[in-house]
């Protein structure tokens, strides 16, 4: 059985990409299950999807554990633990990356055992999610790896995947795989399919065991407010806000009332601060700001550790 | 009335009681709404929302506000907010609260429930001239589905269920003029691009006793298709174009609060957003804009 796994953010288009390479398999004659993992589907939010594969028929369910073939569509996903790209590789799965940096950094970095690639030349400067074929490129890499899908059938499964974007995007996103599988055909075949893994093989899942208790223990009433700022949403973002004290007037007020996101406090100086562990990326104060104090930066430049919010 | 303490952007709060770390999608219009309305209506709020994009906000354990929440079916926050008014009032009776512990009740529902499957509840709710708040968040579709079309989808737009060329063949339901219908105790029409006028509204509202209703249109980057970074600017062109009236009902009269003083071409507002691209590519439907444009025309025509 060939498991893959797609991860990305929402936008990237991993969902698709998943479903063109599920379609390419069956347009093969293979058994397949596609899904992606629901959650968060917002714009930026970590997600995955994943493919199963295999001639014979599929009995295993659920989120793959243990992927032949992890294809990464934004590598700053590898930086942090949330949303599991790692997760159940062994020495012998394949890791893809879109990325600028050299595959033997990642291994490095990652201190991973198994082998790393890059997809080949869609590295630009744009953030993550405006690369508009990425997830189409992502799928055709996958098709290559596994060996066994041909380029006829890529085709196919990207024009019966794409048909309702309209002409020209499909053509736009055939022109982008097809060039990703043909320089990608060193690769094909990279990917063996693996056997079905013992029962005994499984790791335990990680629950809780809860003994039975009164429904007011089981599930207790939230007397807390506020609790949702538990929830680190600054890891959705591509692009970073960034305020050049400078410049800005302290009219403390538009940058503060239009984020929907309450990410921005203002100070008792009266300058306005950022709250990275919680701001989206959605760029609206920048757009709004009066003075233009505020500007855009990759995410991907910035080390995580720096999320503590700027200092005045 | 008081005059308004809300004469500049200064004067609304900075310091914000909703929370952050939601998973509503970045640049949403309709939490901008959300956000700057629960400030001015402070700390004694309780929301009864029902299903739609506005459940992503308090999932167990995690809640962004600062006090209770209701989660209702679809067709039935103003029920929940009929028995929430109900307990507190028996409450306050008893005198097991006091007056100053009071809570006002918001309905929070977006359009495709307000604009259908709750059309009831509210009527029903109005009838009975509940004390209570109402925040539709109008992004014009079923945004937390994929964004299918609802009655409140704008006609020709592209919704998941109309991708043919034509978009959407109907016309946006004229909510407010059903709702004022029923005479309320308020009603207006906002955005959060607009925080003043939106901030005077609700100050307004505070003021009466029975049904306060709003309807906020929520520039909506994920259904809109359009880069989250544009919404504020979006919604001011709702506004500027006239497809968003901003006005408010009061003492059996309707207002316009912020009349645009030259209307700029709606094409403007369509053609920033996705939805609308057919309209302009591979080629120009005239005939299509021509009819929106005069479906805004008519209606300012009217208006003033």
């Amino acid at each position: 059985m060939y498991r893959i796994r797609f991860h990305g953010r929402g936008g990237q288009g991993m969902k698709t990409a998943s479903r063109i390479l599920g379609t390419a398999f069956f347009l093969e004659g293979f058994e397949v299950q596609d899904a992606q993992r629901y959650g968060a589907e917002r714009r930026g939010a970590p997600i995955f999807a994943y493919v199963r594969a295999s001639r014979e028929p599929i009995k295993e369910r659920g989120i793959i554990q243990r992927p032949d073939l992890v294809i990464v569509a934004d590598d700053t996903l590898l930086l942090i633990d949330a949303p599991g790209v790692l997760k159940g590789m062994t020495p012998q799965s394949v890791l893809l990356l879109n990325s600028e940096e050299e595959p033997k950094m990642w291994k490095d970095r990652l201190n991973f055992s198994g082998a790393v690639f890059a997809l080949p030349d869609v590295q630009d400067l744009k953030e993550p999610t405006e690369q508009l074929h990425i997830g189409t490129v992502c799928a055709a890499a996958g098709a290559r790896f596994v060996g066994v899908i041909s380029q006829k059938t890529l085709k196919q499964a990207i024009q019966d995947e794409l048909d309702i974007l309209g002409n020209q995007i499909v053509e736009e996103n055939l022109e982008q795989a097809l060039r990703v599988y043909d320089l990608m055909e060193a690769y094909a075949g990279k990917i063996k399919p693996s056997s079905e893994p013992a029962v005994a093989d499984y790791p335990d899942p990680a629950w809780i065991e809860m003994p039975y208790e009164d429904a007011r223990i089981s599930a207790p009433a939230i007397h807390a407010a506020a609790t949702s700022l538990k929830n680190p949403t600054g890891l959705w973002r591509t692009l970073r806000p960034v305020i050049d004290y400078d410049r800005c007037h302290r009219c403390s007020s538009i940058c503060s009332t239009f984020c929907p996101e309450n990410a921005i406090s203002v100070n008792e100086n009266g300058y306005p601060q950022i709250d990275y562990q919680h701001c989206k990326g959605c760029l609206l104060c920048m757009e709004q700001c009066p003075h233009h104090a505020i500007e855009s930066s990759l995410e991907h430049t910035k080390t995580l550790e720096s999320d503590k919010g700027d200092e005045i | 009335m008081k005059e308004t303490t809300f004469k500049s952007l200064k004067n609304l709060s900075t310091d914000h009681l909703l929370a952050s770390g939601t998973a509503i999608c970045a640049g949403c219009g309709g939490l901008e709404a959300v956000k700057i309305m629960y400030d001015i209506l402070g700390k004694n709020t309780v929301f009864v929302n029902s299903a739609g994009c506005m459940t992503l906000l308090s999932v167990y354990p995690f809640t962004p506000f600062q006090g209770s929440w209701l989660y209702t079916a679809m067709a039935c926050a103003p029920a929940g907010a009929q028995g929430i008014r109900d307990a507190l009032d028996v409450l306050l009776n008893k005198g097991r609260i006091q007056p100053e512990e009071d809570l006002k009740v918001v309905v929070l529902s977006g359009d495709g429930s307000s604009y259908g499957m709750a059309l009831s509840a509210t009527s029903a709710a109005m009838d009975r001239n509940l004390d209570f708040f109402y925040l539709c968040y109008d992004n014009e579709g079923y945004g937390n589905t994929g964004h299918q079309s609802s009655p409140a989808t704008p006609h020709a737009a592209r919704t998941a269920t109309n991708s043919g060329p034509f978009g959407y063949p109907g016309y946006k339901k004229d909510l407010f003029a059903i709702w004022t219908a029923h005479k309320p105790a308020y009603a207006a029409t906002i955005i959060g691009s607009e925080p003043l006028d939106l901030a005077r509204k609700v100050e307004k509202a505070m003021s009466l006793k029975g049904p306060k209703m709003f309807i906020a249109l929520a520039p909506c980057p994920t259904g809109w298709h359009f880069d989250p970074r544009e919404t504020v600017e979006i919604g001011k062109l709702a506004v500027k174009t006239g497809i968003w009236p901003l006005k408010e009902y009061l003492d059996g009269k309707v207002i316009h609060t912020k009349p645009p003083r030259r209307r700029i071409p709606v094409e403007e507002y369509l053609k920033k957003q996705g939805r609308f691209a057919h309209l302009f590519s591979p080629q120009r439907d005239t005939k299509q804009l021509e009819e929106i444009q005069a479906r805004i025309d008519e209606y300012w025509a009217e208006a003033i």
